[in-house]
């Protein structure tokens, strides 16, 4: 991943734990919001790269309290699941949805998204940041340094064992 | 959902500075319910009503070693919790990886072609 095009990371320095994600993507940011949030481009551009094919449904109803489905996976044994809801469609500008992910084991967690696309040199400026641990207090844990040692204590930890 | 509640559980058990604290204690290695009250400055009893928490929460788990009971930590409902920041951040590479790749690929084709009846005229 180039550094002009940003990466993703899990920012760990501010006080509430968010993950940030950036990338500058060669179309106008209404290009770039609409192959974004329609349905039938996703599908295209969602497994583009997959060197196997494997499973990709998605469903979009555009509009605020509206719902997207996104389902992906190797097989239908292991499978992904976004589901977002709609909170703010600000076409081409930004996008603020809820978000519940499910893993193959069936667990579910719920995050909160904005994504903002801005016109720069080169075409537009896709970024999105994403929070929501329950509590502040889990937050902060998982903002300090204090989680970050005792992570690698348990990794230490397991490896002994 | 069963399992989002043990999720649930499990934050909701982190939400303790105390338990917090055992936890990183716990971290260094297992420890006996005598060593963490002694550690946290607090009375056998009370140490073992956060110990409980965190086992019904599935983040240690305890064994009865002798006369002394040992707490080990549970990592697994940890590596859960960090197990979400991997998922989207996989996410959210493979989605803009993907746009990338659909906006340079059409881009390339409509140099090569100069088609863009897809999209109107420029």
């Amino acid at each position: 991943m180039t550094e002009h095009t940003g990466g993703t990371a899990a920012d760990t320095t501010t006080e509430t734990l968010e993950l940030r994600a950036s990338r500058t993507l060669p179309a106008t940011p209404e290009e770039v919001f609409d192959a974004y949030t329609d349905a039938e481009q996703q599908k295209i551009w969602f497994s583009i790269l997959d060197e196997e094919p494997g499973i990709v449904e998605i469903e979009a109803d555009l509009r605020v309290g509206g719902r997207q489905v996104a389902v992906w996976g190797p097989d239908r044994d292991t499978l992904f699941r976004e589901e977002q809801v709609f909170l703010e469609i600000d076409r081409p500008h930004r996008l603020v949805t809820e978000s519940t992910g499910s893993d193959p084991s069936g667990q579910t967690m719920t995050t909160h998204i904005v994504v903002t696309f801005e016109p720069v040199d080169g075409g537009t400026l896709m970024s999105v940041v994403q929070s929501g641990f329950p509590t502040p207090e889990i937050r902060d844990f998982f903002a300090s340094q204090a989680w970050v040692g005792a992570f690698d204590r348990i990794e230490a930890y397991l490896v002994r064992r | 959902m069963v399992q989002h509640e043990v999720l649930d559980r499990a934050f909701a058990a982190l939400a303790d500075a105390t338990r917090r604290d055992i936890l990183v204690r716990l971290g260094d290695g297992p420890a006996t319910i005598s060593e963490l009250a002694e550690s946290a400055g607090m009375t056998l009893t009370g140490i073992r009503k956060h110990v409980d928490v965190l086992v019904d929460a599935g983040l240690a788990t305890t064994e009865k070693v002798g006369r002394t009971r040992q707490c080990r930590l549970g990592a697994e409902r940890l590596d859960d919790a960090m197990a979400w920041i991997s998922f989207y951040q996989r996410l959210w590479e493979r989605r803009l990886d993907g746009l990338e790749a659909y906006f340079t690929l059409r881009n390339g084709t409509r140099n090569d072609t100069h088609n863009d009846t897809d999209k109107g005229a420029t």
